[in-house]
């Protein structure tokens, strides 16, 4: 569903992603982690089309993401790490926007079923945005992804700033939406969420996808080994 | 996309409040400003109504001594103001040449603030150095006058750029702009599409409080749908020039505060720099001739001609020799000499006033080819026709006050020179004045405004599709 062909991006000599070849499958959530400047953020934009590859290719769905732009972000969704809605419109109203939008019409009653699936709260879904916290804006976030029909989903740190319970309850949104088929890839720091939602985990370093595991086959020190090898930091930190 | 944006576009600004704000502001302004031209036009009517009033009432003081005198009666007034000299009807019981306002002079002050509406031109006046001039308050001059031309013109554009400044880098700069750019949308269209449903609100918005205002205030828009619809439509075109400046400025800028200077300083550009400048080119190519020394000219020419004029009456009365054989009395006093060198003074003058002339149309032309450069000169330009105060109407009031006071004048040259008495029954027959107003008013700048407003559009889409939308999400 995601496949990127040595996708590089280098901004004025200095290189930001370095020949990058991923693939993310239906029903698989790939982790990317790293620290800041890695390169996640900048895989994400070009995935996003927001920015333009200087080398390589990037593919949703089958369709190349720089020739169709428009064409790809039929099929994806996406929550940056401040999901910024509309604070004047209710929940239902940002659904609706957004929705609609992307070519999507559904009715009041579907969207409604949407918000409930996205885990907010009936009593929230006629409030303004301006009231939610930052774990009920990513909720509304994932039932524009639902409404959508996503096939795929793209996260920018998603849970940095929430509070466990919110990231448990956002953990449990990805794995409902991995069973509905949805590919997506998140870029965290957060290495225990990383391994409790992932099916795939990749561990970035200056623009290099240095690792690639497959999250069953660790356990959560293993990974923080690993990417603490990876990011080449003192094993004192273990 | 345009359903969606149309019914939250709506939603947004409501519970912003931007609808309630800009009805509230274009009530007053519009209510203001047209009391404010209201008034101005009473003022003039006023003005016009009294020196009609005394006119009459002089008539009937001249009618009376008219009377009296016919009936052999002596009368108790100077000897050369007893009406049955014609000399003295010319002089001192002139008609009135106005300049009635018209139904819609209260849209643009115009040139009325400069001008006066109404003059009296006496027989043996000149026609040159009429003065057309009205007294003005030089602080009034400076602000320039509060009306509806003033708030469309300089006010509109500023409630314009307050409404669109930031729809871009808004969305930008709250982060919701890389959720939209998320979608399968292209943004420069729903800039556009903002812009549009703005403009559509704005729109609607001018629409209703113009014809609320017009209504409270009397006036009726049905009664002059052709020129409500035109103030409307030239109104319209303004605004969509301000919008798409608005669209490039979104699209190409930057951060809100950018935008903000930029959009103000197109704002003092157009308005502001553009008409300043236009007018003191004009005024350094195209200098005028002054008016003190057309007069001096004049007052050399007539000194120079007192001296002979016995001979120029001579020569008058030899290329008039009508006078000659109707007269029996031949007599031959001031007036017959005065009047006679008039007619001298006026051909000698009048390559002095026909250079003067040229070089106001020379200025003008010049002022008509540049005045492009912005549409607010335009605009103004249209406004003042469309009220009757344009530099046209007060030319066209001018020619026709000259043509009367010639007409005036020669209505008693077979008296003068006939020597022959005015009576009660010469009264019906004295000239009177009639404005005929002209239509100056063009709507050619309508589609002339909408036509720069869709190449500003053409522009900015060309640009954005060369924009990154990378630049577009990050730039600041």
């Amino acid at each position: 569903m995601i496949i990127t062909n040595n996708l590089s991006k280098n901004y004025g000599g200095q290189t930001a992603l370095d020949s990058l070849n991923l693939s993310v499958k239906t029903g698989e959530i790939y982790c990317l982690l790293g620290a800041n400047g890695a390169g996640k953020t900048t895989t994400i934009n070009l995935l996003l089309g927001f920015i333009e590859p200087s080398s390589g290719s990037a593919f949703i769905n089958q369709l190349n993401v720089h020739e169709n732009p428009k064409a790809t972000k039929r099929f994806l969704a996406y929550i940056p790490e401040n999901l910024m809605l509309y604070p004047s419109l209710s929940a239902l109203e940002n659904l609706d926007y957004f929705s609609g939008i992307a070519g999507k019409k559904i009715s009041a009653s579907d969207l409604e079923v949407f918000l409930n699936e996205a885990g907010l709260q009936p009593e929230a879904f006629n409030k303004r945005i301006s009231t939610f916290s930052k774990g009920m804006r990513q909720k509304v976030g994932i039932a524009i992804a639902l409404a959508k029909e996503a096939k795929v989903l793209l996260l920018d740190e998603p849970t940095s700033g929430l509070d466990p319970k919110a990231s448990n309850e956002f953990g449990l949104l990805l794995q409902k939406l991995r069973n509905k088929g949805v590919a997506t890839l998140m870029a965290t720091h957060d290495l225990f969420r990383a391994k409790e939602v992932a099916t795939h985990i990749g561990i970035m370093k200056d623009g290099n996808l240095k690792q690639q595991l497959v999250a069953s086959d660790i356990t959560l020190q293993e990974l923080e080994k690993a990417y603490l090898q990876t990011m080449e930091y003192k094993a004192l930190a273990l | 996309m345009f359903s969606y944006n149309f019914k939250y576009e709506l939603k947004l600004l409501l519970r912003s409040r931007w609808i309630q704000l800009l009805s509230i502001i274009l009530l007053l302004l519009f209510g203001f400003s047209t009391f404010n031209g209201l008034q101005k036009v009473e003022k003039r009517k006023k003005d016009i109504r009294a020196a009609y009033v005394e006119v009459q009432e002089n008539d009937e003081k001249m009618l009376k001594l008219l009377d009296s005198v016919e009936r052999g009666m002596e009368v108790s007034v100077p000897r050369w103001t007893i009406p049955t000299s014609p000399m003295a009807v010319g002089n001192y019981h002139p008609r009135v040449a106005a300049m009635e306002p018209q139904s819609m002079a209260f849209i643009a002050t115009g040139q009325a603030d400069l001008f006066t509406h109404y003059v009296k031109p006496k027989v043996s006046g000149n026609d040159f150095a009429m003065n057309f001039a009205e007294m003005t308050s030089p602080v009034q001059l400076l602000f320039g006058s509060f009306d509806l031309a003033f708030v469309i013109i300089y006010l509109l554009p500023l409630l314009i750029i307050a409404f669109s400044y930031d729809i871009l880098s808004a969305e930008r700069e709250s982060g919701s702009l890389r959720l939209l750019a998320a979608q399968p949308i292209k943004i420069h269209t729903w800039v556009l599409q903002k812009l549009g449903l703005r403009f559509f609100w704005l729109t609607l918005l001018v629409v209703c409080s113009l014809t609320l205002v017009f209504l409270v205030t009397g006036l009726n828009p049905l009664g002059q749908l052709g020129v409500f619809f035109g103030l409307l439509l030239l109104t319209l075109g303004y605004m969509l020039f301000w919008f798409s400046l608005a669209f490039l400025v979104n699209l190409g800028v930057g951060n809100s505060a950018r935008n903000a200077v930029m959009l103000l300083g197109l704002w003092v550009a157009f308005v502001l720099l553009a008409p300043s400048l236009l007018n003191q080119m004009g005024n350094t190519l195209y200098p005028m001739p002054s008016r003190t020394l057309m007069i001096n000219e004049m007052r050399n020419l007539k000194a120079e001609v007192t001296e002979r004029q016995d001979e120029i009456l001579d020569n008058f009365l030899r290329d008039h020799p009508e006078y000659a054989i109707n007269d029996t009395t031949q007599f031959r006093g001031f007036y017959h000499r005065y009047m006679a060198s008039q007619r001298l003074i006026k051909e000698e003058l009048s390559p002095i006033v026909d250079a003067y002339e040229a070089q106001l149309k020379e200025r003008q032309d010049w002022v008509d080819q540049f005045k492009w450069i912005s549409p607010a000169v335009i605009v103004q330009e249209s406004l003042n026709q469309m009220a009757g105060t344009s530099t046209q109407d007060y030319e066209n009031f001018r020619k026709q006050v000259v043509r009367f006071a010639v007409g005036w004048r020669e209505h008693f040259m077979p008296f003068l020179y006939n020597n022959k008495n005015f009576t009660q029954e010469d009264y019906p027959q004295l000239p009177k004045f009639q404005y005929e107003t002209k239509a100056y008013a063009s709507f050619a700048t309508v589609p002339i405004l909408f036509l720069i407003s869709v190449g500003l559009f053409t522009i900015g889409f060309l640009f954005s599709g060369k924009t990154k939308k990378g630049e577009l999400l990050t730039s600041s």
